[in-house]
């Protein structure tokens, strides 16, 4: 039986392993993305129809104002991209004018987050990816593709730090890909990004430390 | 479609095989800043350079795509749902101090951002040219607060002009 990661694709062949995939311990993890084992789905098991419940209420919402200053970050990467460095730089400065306005969230907890991670697996991507194939928009459907495998691999990092605790993170270094937001704990970034293929060096280190 | 040459000045190695190729001067410049007023756009330097240092960059550009409502809902519920996620992280890393989950929380924050960034470009904010990007900064005009920028949108106002018109796209 093969068993195939679904965030960068890597097959666990039983055939070429000495360990057969369901014996391998909870706290083995992909070698190429760093997913644990529940990211891995048996080849067999044809895709699973998406279920498609959630009728989607289409009224446009005002958008908050953190929403306000990722509005202004993404002009400015805009800019950034046709040479207009003044604009980008501008737009960047509005960025973080709404950035120092956006109200503190009232329960600022680890498991808050993780579930606002599952909320986004359980129900917005899927029906990101339903109206946008009906509706034939690639470009949604792209960002619902990396969007969807990046937030799957946050929502397993903070289950593992959850289950394992500090020491997965002791002595390594945690990476961002610049490009698509995946994130990798380990001592190098990969050589290339298991969600959207950019080279290392597009990867940014982060480095801890006060003054945000 | 209009270009002009614009020099990545990280990636020039100054081996000025360019100056050579310009008909009209345009690459020699005491800023390394290709000076658009003289570029007539014939690509010479580009296809010279040994470093890909330069880049053509069209003046103008096509008008986004247009996003349906549905698409733009679904978009901006997730991408609100990232920023909050930004925040939450932000808080606790500021929390944090210098335990191990500070770091964790600085790429969740990072990472959210990324997302949120691309989900937006999505749901109709591609373009800083786009009548959308327009319609939002005349939007911060109206009745800012005491201490919002106003000059800085009045200058991305006149520094980017709008490439939409009602009739469609101003070439
Ligand atoms: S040819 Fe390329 S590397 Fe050389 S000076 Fe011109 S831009 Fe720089
Ligand atoms: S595109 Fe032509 S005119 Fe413009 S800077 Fe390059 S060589 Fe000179
Ligand atoms: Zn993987
Ligand atoms: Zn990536």
């Amino acid at each position: 039986m093969k068993y195939i990661c679904v965030i960068c694709g890597f097959v666990y062949d039983e055939a070429k392993e000495p360990v057969l995939f369901s014996a391998l311990p909870d706290t083995w993890i992909c070698p190429v993305c760093g997913a644990r084992k529940n990211n891995f789905h048996a080849e067999e098991d044809k895709k699973k129809p998406q279920e498609a419940h959630t009728i989607y209420e289409t009224d446009l919402q005002p958008l908050s104002t953190a929403q306000l200053s990722a509005l202004c970050s993404n002009l400015a990467r805009g800019c950034e991209k046709q040479y207009k460095f003044r604009e980008s730089e501008l737009y960047t400065q509005l960025s973080e004018y709404f950035l120092r306005h956006t109200p503190q969230e009232p329960e600022a907890s680890l498991d808050r987050i993780t579930a606002l991670l599952k909320e986004d697996l359980n129900e917005g991507y899927k029906t990101i990816h339903r109206i946008a194939s009906d509706v034939g928009d690639r470009g949604a459907l792209r960002v619902c593709v990396w969007g969807e495998k990046v937030t799957r691999i946050l929502h397993d990092l903070m289950e593992r730090y959850a289950t394992e605790g500090e020491q997965f993170l002791a002595d390594t270094n945690i990476w961002v890909c610049s490009i698509c937001g995946f994130v990798y704990v380990g001592n190098t970034a990969p050589m290339l990004c298991p969600v959207c293929k950019v080279p290392d060096w597009k990867f940014e280190k982060i480095e801890g430390g006060i003054g945000l | 479609m209009k270009q002009v040459a614009v020099r990545n000045i990280r990636l020039c190695t100054k081996d000025c095989l360019c100056l050579y190729v310009c008909p009209t001067g345009a690459t020699d410049t005491e800023n390394s800043i290709i000076d658009t007023t003289k570029c007539t756009g014939c690509k010479s330097c580009a296809d010279a350079c040994p470093n890909g240092a330069i880049s053509m960059v069209p003046l103008s550009y096509p008008a986004q795509q247009k996003k349906q409502d549905d698409v733009i809902a679904i978009l901006n519920a997730v991408s609100y749902r990232k920023m909050q996620a930004e925040t939450i992280a932000n808080q606790i890393a500021c929390q944090a101090g210098n335990q191990t989950v500070q770091p964790l929380m600085q790429a969740i924050a990072r990472s959210s951002r990324l997302i949120a960034e691309d989900l937006i470009r999505e749901a109709g904010y591609m373009l800083p040219q786009s009548a959308n990007a327009q319609d939002f900064l005349q939007g911060l005009l109206t009745n800012p607060p005491d201490d919002f920028p106003t000059e800085i949108v009045t200058e991305l106002l006149t520094r980017i002009p709008c490439n939409e018109t009602k009739e469609g796209i101003i070439q």
